[in-house]
């Protein structure tokens, strides 16, 4: 074989697919020294590596250079500081805002919980309103010529049922409760609903149509929160209808 | 008259950039020599596109690719003791690792790796690449190179992607393609005299 022919070989020789045999003569050859065909393997190579440089120029993954530093011992900071404190910051916001929502949805309850307080109030108020503006509308007070109170008025209508506005109510105590009562004539005492008072007033409303004949009285007594089925003595009013 | 005058613009060009990327190249070297980590970065920097797509070419597979990229690199780091950073070409080295570092794989994984197992250890041997030029991956040789595939018949081209991707050799390639291995042997003759030929015009450093 001369160096003429070993040319024609020695790009597949780089390659390393030449069969054994020609491998292991073109490699004594070199081994050998030839000045000549030295050259020829480096045209081979470079010729290879040009070839081999047009598969093209995709980037790799970036997180490739971070992996091969590593590998050689080198370990980048890198962003992931940014990402921590990235975190730690959105964690605050998150927490800020939550506290926020609740201390909003905190407030927005108690507002509604005091619209409907004073929607309940004027409600009943415009009912003690009708009450009292309606010609059918029968009084009945207490207290009057009494040295100690509670004072106040009762109202009874045939169709809206009673009214009753007190004051100077003693205090119904922890775990009680007023009841006012409707007393027929020669009858039981009917329970005509629980209620409490503010700054020792209340005005409190039996709704519903009454025989205002049947009625000789009505009555507040203490009892407990649940109420009672017959009225605990005393009677703290009695406000007879007179009717 | 100055000789600069003389001579075509391109070639002067093509010169200038060798010279450069020489310069470039044997900086690079001898700092890699020294275990600099900078310049592994450099390193990675200026080669990892073309050795990612020549791996990625060969072994098809994204993942794969990068694990080998990274055996490439960690090679070539532990092997430039050996490199003569005054004489060669870091470029054309570095694709040869790629290169047979994932024709090596591929292999394995096929199960017919030669008995010489470590055959393709000793062709990116750093010696071997000590006389090459330094504009072997330049922009012009490359544009001759694409220039003579165009003029390779579909035979031809088949046969040189077989060799450089596939690693086949000219018996392999015969059985493949169930031609006389005289045939197949007439392609790749054609094919390297026809990209010598083109690249014989082309400037070197």
């Amino acid at each position: 074989v001369t160096c003429q022919e070993r040319k024609e070989l020695f790009e597949l020789y780089a390659l390393g697919v030449l069969e054994a045999g020609e491998r292991e003569e073109i490699g004594v050859h070199l081994a050998g020294g030839c000045e000549t065909c030295g050259v020829a393997l480096a045209n081979a190579l470079a010729l290879n590596s040009g070839v081999l440089s047009l598969a093209g120029q995709e980037p790799p993954p970036k997180r490739l250079k971070r992996r091969m530093m590593h590998a050689i011992g080198v370990h980048y900071p890198g962003w992931g500081w940014v990402w921590a404190l990235g975190g730690v910051v959105a964690l605050a916001v998150a927490v800020w805002l939550g506290v926020q929502e609740r201390q909003r949805t905190t407030e927005l309850a108690e507002a509604r919980r005091v619209l409907l307080e004073v929607s309940g109030e004027r409600d009943r108020l415009t009912a003690a309103l009708q009450f009292l503006s309606d010609p059918q509308t029968v009084p009945a007070s207490f207290g009057r010529g009494q040295t100690a109170p509670p004072r106040g008025h009762v109202f009874l209508h045939p169709q809206m049922g009673v009214l009753l506005i007190a004051s100077h109510l003693p205090a119904a105590g922890a775990g009680k409760t007023y009841e006012m009562w409707v007393i027929p004539k020669g009858g039981t005492p009917r329970p005509a609903g629980l209620f409490q008072s503010e700054d020792m007033r209340a005005l409190h409303i039996l709704n519903g149509p009454l025989d205002l004949a049947t009625v000789a009285a009505v009555a507040v007594t203490i009892e407990p929160e649940a109420g009672s089925a017959t009225p605990t003595m005393p009677m703290i009013i009695a406000a007879p209808t007179g009717t | 008259m100055p000789i600069v005058k003389l001579l075509p613009l391109g070639l002067v060009c093509g010169i200038l950039m060798a010279a450069l990327r020489r310069s470039d190249d044997e900086d690079l070297a001898r700092r890699l020599q020294t275990r600099n980590a900078k310049a592994m970065l450099d390193l990675y920097r200026r080669y990892s596109r073309p050795a990612y797509s020549l791996i990625l070419h060969i072994v098809r597979d994204a993942s794969l690719a990068e694990d080998l990229t990274q055996e490439t690199f960690l090679r070539v780091w532990n092997q430039v003791q050996f490199f003569d950073a005054r004489k060669g070409a870091l470029g054309a080295w570095v694709l040869a690792v790629a290169r047979n570092r994932a024709i090596h794989h591929v292999h394995s994984v096929e199960g017919r790796m030669q008995a010489d197992a470590s055959g393709f250890d000793s062709l990116d041997n750093p010696r071997y690449f000590s006389a090459i030029g330094a504009d072997a991956l330049s922009i012009d040789r490359a544009r001759h190179l694409k220039s003579a595939f165009e003029q390779l018949t579909p035979q031809q081209r088949q046969v040189i992607e077989m060799a450089y991707y596939e690693g086949l050799s000219q018996t392999e390639m015969a059985d493949r393609l169930k031609q006389p291995l005289g045939t197949v042997k007439t392609w790749m003759r054609g094919a390297l005299q026809t990209l010598r030929r083109e690249l014989a015009g082309v400037a070197t450093a």
